[in-house]
């Protein structure tokens, strides 16, 4: 599903983040990055949306290029799922608004939607703006939403660490549950080993700017 | 970072390009007449009033710095150091005076203070005082225009030195105590000079609006560059040596320019100590809070009490003729361009500042900046390069047809947009730095991107930005009057106009009714301006 060559990056006048680095994730593979601050595993899953240009390398996203030295295809085209810590749900749409934001041409969207509120068990609050409800529905609404749209690969900066342990152990068990049940693809990054143990097939950490499986 | 995709041409990339070729060009074409032939004008120029110009604006622009530096700073120490009566009004009151335009200010204090003046009038009265006699001076005159300047034009260093007071640390002030400053010396020895980028930032400011001011220094008949640019050009009818004139202004506002620019940069230097306990004020009480009370009120009676209660009393003088039909079409056609303009000017603010944001070429973030750089330049320098420069397109383009763009709305509107595009521009960049890069990037990722990311997610969370974008664009093209004189079409009226020709023809009565809806106007920006200062949290989508 996801094929990673001989990447490279580094940001303006700095040293390198990524050397070479190389993944192969498979079809409903849920994978795990760790790493502490600062060692690019954040800038990895921003490459691979598309939302950062790395300095060399090849990226095969369902076996199409979407990186190399001469294409470059941008995030909106690569049919990508992304969910980050602060969620970023867009404040001025409502829960429900929030869901359908990446499937507005679809002509099932109504039954989609209805579909993902019960699944996340967030049906109730779907007139709700993203300000009037807790973090943990937070979350659930940013997953919906990442997920509704079908993508390859579902991307997850740090998805659960501004959550309570309680909460996050609630939300680890349901959005596994989903996760295997869609049959997703999932690139998971994360400082908590527990986090990464419990959701994933494989787990890699960074060292020397590469990937090193664990 | 710059994306393979965008290398391409792209909507984004054409429209802030454009609008830099469009809205420097009529700059470069004033600057350009310097190369050109000099006519015999110039002779006359140099033998009789090109001295005067040079002496007149150097005066004029050293005196309305002192005094506004003197008035700006020390109001804004006071009002953050110290709690004394009044304050919290006084507080945001200080910055009336921007309401009321230099030459709104000029008209109401020759109805003040001339011989017949009310101002002489109720002294004559008060104490029984024989006609002839004069208490107050001439105000026809330079020293009149520096008032005039210094007190509608000194908020701007209020603001600023207020904002620098209150990030200055307690600590520091404190420390200057114990080593035996007191009063005013720590003042004038630690706190004035800590801010010092901050004052010249506004400092500069006060300069580029007198030397940029026609109105104000017309009806002192006081001979600066404005005027004479004007009257090379209407009297002489030498448009070819206005603009070199022009340049020669040009020239010295893009000096005071970049300072302004560089000064802004750094407004207050860096304090090593931590600014968590910034200023506290002192309680004040008996004859120091009076003090300070009228030391902060007198800038307010002059600059805006004392013009609105003469405005006034022209308006009861003029009393049935107020609401007359031709106020009515001024204020429409005063309210349509203002309307218009503003409405162009944040739509291109906010698509450029979009296009920055989004496509992230560093070419468009560096030329962002140079469009607004109108502001500085005066109104008369942009309407003589706007002129010329639809003259040439009007030749070179739409040959075979009378004048297309010559004396068209186009003129005027553009005018508009190159000196209005900062206050637009500041407004939407500071909008657009509160909303986090997160929701642009799960937009994108979300299949949202171009128009569709600007119009469903960037537009509806920048309503307030745009709002406020749209109505200090408008306030200030209600007040500008010197390229509005020049490029309104003909039978085209606004209410600045009007006010400057009844008041050029001294019919101070019937120039209440445009001239105080200038005034109403202009307060819409300063209750903003006031909101802000208040209360600087808002929607909660902030970053």
């Amino acid at each position: 599903m996801l094929r990673i060559k001989s990447l490279s990056h580094r940001y303006e006048n700095e040293n390198l983040v990524i050397d070479d680095l190389s993944l192969e994730v498979n079809k409903g593979e849920i994978i795990s990055i760790l790493g502490p601050s600062g060692c690019g595993k954040t800038s990895l899953l921003r490459i691979v949306a598309g939302l950062e240009k790395p300095l060399k390398g090849e990226i095969k996203i369902d076996k199409k290029i979407v990186f190399n030295q001469t294409i470059n295809i941008s995030p909106e085209k690569r049919n990508l799922g992304l969910v980050v810590e602060d969620k970023a749900l867009f404040p001025h749409l409502s829960v429900y608004k929030n869901i359908i934001f990446g499937i507005r041409k679809n002509k099932q969207q109504k039954q989609l939607a209805e579909e993902f509120l019960n699944l996340f068990k967030i049906e109730h609050l779907k007139d709700k703006f993203p300000h009037e409800i807790s973090s943990g529905e937070q979350q659930r609404t940013a997953l919906a939403r990442a997920i509704i749209t079908n993508p390859d690969i579902l991307l997850l900066d740090e998805p659960f660490s501004a959550l309570d342990k309680e909460l996050k152990n609630e939300l680890h068990e349901e959005t596994k549950k989903i996760f295997i049940e869609k049959n997703l693809t999932v690139l998971l990054v994360t400082h908590d080993e527990n986090e990464s143990s419990f959701f994933s097939n494989r787990v890699f950490k960074f060292k020397d700017q590469k990937l090193l499986e664990i | 970072m710059n994306y393979l995709y965008l290398r391409t041409f792209s909507f984004w990339k054409i429209l802030p390009t454009l609008t830099f070729v469009v809205f420097v060009s009529p700059l470069v074409i004033v600057l350009l007449s310097l190369t050109g032939d000099y006519s015999d004008n110039w002779t006359h120029l140099y033998n009789f009033v090109l001295g005067d110009y040079i002496t007149n604006s150097i005066f004029l622009v050293l005196g309305v710095g002192l005094i506004s530096l003197i008035i700006g700073t020390s109001s804004a120490w006071i009002i953050t150091k110290y709690d004394f009566f009044g304050r919290r009004i006084l507080e945001w009151a200080l910055i009336l005076p921007l309401a009321i335009p230099p030459y709104i200010l000029a008209y109401t204090f020759t109805g003040l203070f001339d011989d017949y003046g009310s101002a002489n009038e109720f002294i004559r009265w008060m104490f029984n005082l024989d006609s002839s006699f004069v208490f107050f001076p001439n105000v026809r005159n330079i020293f009149g225009a520096i008032i005039v300047f210094a007190f509608t034009l000194y908020p701007y260093i209020y603001l600023i030195s207020r904002a620098a007071f209150l990030n200055q640390s307690k600590t520091l002030t404190d420390t200057g105590r114990i080593l035996g400053l007191g009063g005013y010396r720590i003042f004038i020895n630690l706190g004035l000079p800590m801010i010092r980028p901050a004052v010249i930032a506004g400092l500069m400011l006060v300069i580029m609006e007198t030397l940029s001011d026609f109105g104000a220094v017309d009806h002192f008949a006081i001979q600066t560059f404005t005027t004479g640019i004007f009257r090379t050009w209407y009297g002489m009818y030498d448009l070819h040596t206005a603009m070199q004139l022009a340049s020669l202004l040009l020239l010295f506002i893009i000096v005071f320019l970049v300072l302004e620019r560089s000064s802004r940069m750094n407004a207050a230097y860096n304090s090593p100590v931590s600014n968590a306990n910034s200023s506290s004020s002192e309680k004040l009480n008996g004859s120091k809070s009076f003090l300070c009370f009228i030391g902060c009120f007198i800038p307010i009676f002059i600059g805006f009490i004392l013009p609105i209660l003469e405005l006034s009393r022209w308006a009861f003088t003029y009393n049935t003729g107020f609401f007359n039909e031709s106020f009515f079409i001024q204020a429409k056609n005063t309210f349509l361009i203002a309307l218009m303009a503003s409405i162009v000017c944040t739509v291109i603010a906010f698509t450029i500042n979009f296009s920055v944001r989004h496509t992230k070429v560093i070419f468009l973030k560096r030329i962002n900046p140079f469009l607004s750089v109108g502001y500085g330049v005066p109104g008369l320098i942009l309407a003589v390069g706007i002129v010329q420069m639809f003259t040439y397109l009007d030749k070179g383009i739409f040959v075979g047809f009378d004048f297309v763009l010559t004396g068209s709305l186009f003129g005027l509107l553009l005018a508009y947009l190159i000196k209005s595009y900062a206050l637009s521009n500041s407004t939407i960049e500071s909008g657009f730095e509160r909303l986090s890069n997160r929701l642009d990037d799960s937009a994108r990722v979300l299949k949202s991107s171009g128009w569709n990311l600007l119009l469903r997610v960037h537009f509806p969370l920048m309503k307030t930005s745009l709002l406020t974008s749209i109505l200090l664009v408008m306030s200030e093209v209600v007040k500008e009057l010197p390229a509005t004189l020049i490029l309104r079409p003909f039978n085209f009226d606004t209410l600045a106009v009007s006010t400057y020709i009844y008041a050029a023809e001294e019919r101070m009565f019937e120039a209440a009714s445009p001239a105080i809806a200038i005034v109403v106007i202009g307060l819409i920006p300063i209750i903003i301006l006031t909101r802000m200062i208040k209360d600087s949290k808002d929607t909660p989508y902030l970053k």
